[in-house]
């Protein structure tokens, strides 16, 4: 059902050029476990961002932030994960190495390269089709930060040294708490069925974010609304906002209740069909089947031809590269 | 005699109506303006070739190939659109724009990294093969920068601008270098009219490319960012369009126009 109800804002197959076939997903993210999203570089503050706390409510208040960045890069990993299992990352257009994020040398040719883009690096560039945005905390910052100080024990195994003297080395770190729900929007651009399958998976797979550290990070992520249109939903930030409005004053502290969050955010995002170029919300029927039928794709049993047929989908387009390519030498040669 | 010659040089303009449009920024705005040592400068505007694009009146391939990749096709893009749409740069609502700095950082969330050619390895395992003489991937030279700063267009910047034509506008669209998403809110739907020729004061920012060639520029403030300037506290002489509150040189169109006619 759901696939029908997608199908006017879904691709065949992969197209060059833009439609305006838009697919947009309101991603819940609760931390699980102790989290740390710091600003760029070292030594700086957890991120976070003062912002209106509601559409109605105008009081000003620090919300957490988890930038676009932090989301991308773990949830085209996980993908990648999958692709490298099923060798389905190709060599970079030298021969060098395999496909691989970050780097100089994409392969231009794997199923991350078609969806999420790459830089002019090596031959050519392609655009990502899939956008995230900044997700926001509901709650202000002030609620969900949690400190712990660690200090430097003597060889005494106490406080304080042989002489009785303090220990004068302390150390403060910050960290999210658990428990902690950001929200945000991410919209696929004329994705075929597969891409939105596959990059739906990365999403709902992915469980951990942030600083790197084998104990920290875990977040768990939930697909609460689908639309289909040819123009994007609203901001994250109205989102929480219009979140923070339904919310009761008693209900405004952490731990926020998730039943709670989750029927607040459904009460905001059903208007959203009423807005210019959103034409269609998947039911709460229709959202299960979809999520049902992305792990069923990615299932053990099913993942190997899903990704192959996926890989494979891309095939005509990697002729053209191929042909352009040997166009371009012949013209080095005339010249 | 003299009101015949005025109404000869006074053509009705191809747009009957234009909206008055104020942008909101949900997301912190960046495009490369101006670059200043390791710092990346967004100017306080938002050029109106990219808002052609993000308003989906025009559209590039997902996949650049060959020479396609570091070549812009604002030419074959937007002049198709003479005479149904167009849309000036935008100015900020207030004074001045707003800005924030972020370091820019390609290994920011990595334990271990190291600079090499131009770039910023960051796979300690490749360390091994680099003693054996081999070159390995991370180390090898990159075209694009790996750490910086970046002035950004702070969240919340509001911009306004005029979108001549009467077709419907998506209510967000994505701008910049980080696909930024920006809030499209109609503030008032008002007419075209032309107005004859004169001395006008033009308070919009305006694209120097797209001005028609017979237009006398008296004098204005350049703000210089690519692919054109922007002119702003225009003083022109010329035939003008009244636009609700402002006046503009009359004929704007993509790139002037110069791929056609
Ligand atoms: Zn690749």
């Amino acid at each position: 059902m759901f696939i029908e109800k997608l199908q006017p804002f879904l691709a065949t197959s992969y197209e060059n050029f833009p439609k305006g076939r838009t697919i947009g997903a309101v991603v819940l993210r609760t931390t699980q476990s102790e989290t740390i999203f710091r600003t760029e570089g070292t030594g700086e503050p957890m991120c976070s961002e003062y912002v209106q706390a509601g559409v109605a409510d105008t009081a000003t208040i620090p919300r957490l932030v988890m930038t676009k960045r932090k989301q991308i890069a773990p949830e085209r990993r996980k993908g990648r994960e999958f692709l490298r299992v099923h060798e389905l990352l190709y060599p970079d257009p030298k021969g060098n190495s395999i496909c691989s994020l970050n780097t100089n040398a994409p392969c231009e040719m794997c199923v991350d390269c078609f969806l999420y883009g790459f830089a002019a690096g090596g031959e050519g560039a392609q655009k990502s089709r899939v956008w995230t945005e900044d997700a926001f905390s509901v709650l202000p910052s002030t609620e969900l930060i949690g400190d712990r100080t660690i200090n430097a024990i003597f060889e005494t195994g106490t406080m304080r040294d042989e002489e009785g003297k303090a220990s004068t080395a302390l150390n403060t770190s910050e960290y999210i708490k658990p428990g902690v729900h950001f929200l945000d929007i991410v919209t696929f651009k004329d994705v075929t069925a597969d891409e939105l399958r596959y990059a739906l998976g990365n999403v709902l797979l992915t469980t951990r974010y942030g600083a790197v550290s084998s104990r920290v990070g875990r977040m768990e992520n939930q697909i609460l609304g689908i639309f289909g249109g040819i123009a994007e939903l609203p901001s994250s930030l109205e989102l929480v906002q219009g979140i923070y409005d339904k919310l009761a004053t008693d209900q405004r502290e952490h731990p926020l209740n998730t039943g709670v969050l989750i029927a607040a955010t459904q009460n905001v995002i059903s208007t959203w069909t009423s807005k210019r170029g959103i034409s269609v919300q998947l039911s709460a029927t229709e959202l299960d089947e979809l999520i049902a039928d992305v792990d069923r794709h990615l299932s053990i049993d099913d993942q190997a031809s899903f990704l192959k047929r996926l890989s494979e989908s891309y095939e005509p387009m990697r002729k053209v590269k191929a042909a352009s390519k040997k166009k371009g030498k012949g013209k080095e040669q005339e010249a | 005699m003299k009101q015949v010659e005025l109404e000869l040089q006074t053509t009705p303009p191809p747009y009957k109506t234009a909206q008055l449009i104020e942008l909101w920024c949900a997301e912190p705005v960046f495009f490369a303006s101006r670059e200043l040592s390791d710092t990346y400068y967004t100017e306080g505007t938002i050029g109106n070739y990219a808002l052609a694009y993000a308003l989906g009146w025009a559209r590039s391939p997902y996949r650049l190939l060959g020479k396609a990749t570091g070549r812009p096709t604002y030419l074959e893009d937007l002049t198709p659109l003479a005479g149904q749409r167009y849309i000036l740069p935008a100015w900020p609502v207030a004074t001045s724009a707003s800005f924030r700095f972020e370091r820019f950082n390609a290994l920011s969330d990595s334990y271990w990294y190291a600079m090499t050619n131009n770039r910023v390895a960051i796979a300690r395992d490749d360390l091994p093969l680099k003693r054996t003489g081999k070159k390995p991937n991370t180390f090898r030279p990159s075209n694009f920068p790996q750490t910086g700063r970046l002035r950004m267009i702070e969240r919340g910047n509001r911009f306004q601008t005029i979108a001549f034509g009467d077709g419907e506008l998506p209510e967000y669209i994505r701008v910049g270098k980080f696909m930024s998403k920006v809030k499209v809110e109609i503030v008032k739907t008002v007419d075209v009219i032309a107005q004859p020729p004169g001395e006008y004061n033009c308070h919009a920012y305006l694209n120097s490319a797209d001005l028609t060639s017979g237009l006398g520029l008296l004098s204005f403030d350049l703000i210089s960012i690519p692919p054109a300037s922007l002119l702003k506290n225009l003083r022109f002489s010329g035939s003008a369009w009244q636009v609700g509150d402002y006046t503009l040189p009359a004929n704007l169109e993509f790139c002037g126009g110069r791929n056609h006619g």
